[in-house]
């Protein structure tokens, strides 16, 4: 078992799979998570490191505080491989190698439209998101539209049938929204 | 306004919003008289805020007054076309 934001994880699950217990992550969201944190594919819950466990509470705690992403730039198509006998100290980068200058903070692509920007970084997960659906569900409520509407009386929004079913709608449509 | 909501309804971002040109738009805003219309896929814009509408429900003209909030939704989502059901007992047959 571990404990991560107040959720307990199966230790025999998959990692990317675990997090998706928490609402707003999904099996993509999850999977990308995994990514940025050097968690492989495979990893089940019970062989995180100690440095991985913190490193995901720190980021589920505030995906907003999370330093950017150093953008790593490839080796272009003309790049020659010097031979693996070459030593360090001949390469012409080598002074970049052997002491690496601290990452320079670059300017974040601003998010516009939908577009743009870290996905990961605005994730908004739990009660944060909850809050969010509710003010969404609230304002649609208070300017009179069907889709508030629909939410008061615990009925499809979107032009479902409801002469049977309309289950989901039933259990989660309210104006307080919970689930 | 939310201003992703052109991008979020699907559409495309270069066409903009789907709009109705009303003619007496001005006159409306002066006078203060409902604009009788039957476009309730025209999206609300920031210069209708405090315009009466009178928009069509399918049956009779539903009287929408536009506040601020309402900007960025379309006109036919505050004239409902829904009928509450009520039973009524009927004994002739």
């Amino acid at each position: 078992m571990v404990f991560i934001f107040g959720k307990q994880l199966a230790d025999k699950l998959y990692t990317r799979m675990a997090l998706t217990q928490f609402y707003g992550i999904g099996a993509h969201t999850a999977h990308r998570i995994c990514a940025r944190l050097s968690i492989h594919d495979t990893c089940r819950v019970r062989n995180l490191t100690p440095y991985q466990i913190t490193a995901l509470t720190a980021f589920l705690s505030g995906p907003t505080n999370q330093p950017q992403v150093v953008h790593q730039p490839l080796a272009k198509h003309t790049y020659k491989i010097p031979a693996a006998s070459t030593s360090i100290r001949s390469l012409p980068h080598a002074a970049a190698l052997l002491n690496p200058p601290p990452p320079a903070p670059t300017e974040e692509p601003a998010y516009v439209n939908g577009r743009g920007g870290d996905p990961l970084r605005r994730l908004k997960i739990e009660n944060d998101l909850r809050r969010d659906v509710r003010e969404n569900i609230a304002h649609q409520r208070m300017i009179g539209s069907y889709v508030g509407k629909r939410h008061a009386m615990h009925m499809p929004v979107r032009g479902q049938n409801t002469r049977n079913n309309a289950k989901t709608a039933r259990k989660f449509n309210r104006v307080e929204r919970w689930g | 306004m939310i201003p992703s909501l052109v991008v979020r309804s699907g559409r495309s971002a270069w066409k903009g919003p789907f709009f109705v040109q009303f003619p007496n738009l001005r006159e409306a805003k002066i006078n203060n008289i409902p604009i009788k219309t039957q476009a309730r896929a025209c999206t609300i814009l920031p210069d209708f805020v405090g315009l009466r509408f009178m928009v069509h429900n399918g049956k009779d003209y539903v009287p929408v007054i536009v506040t601020q909030d309402m900007v960025g939704h379309k006109l036919g989502e505050f004239a409902h076309t829904r009928k509450k059901f009520s039973y009524k007992f009927s004994r002739n047959k």
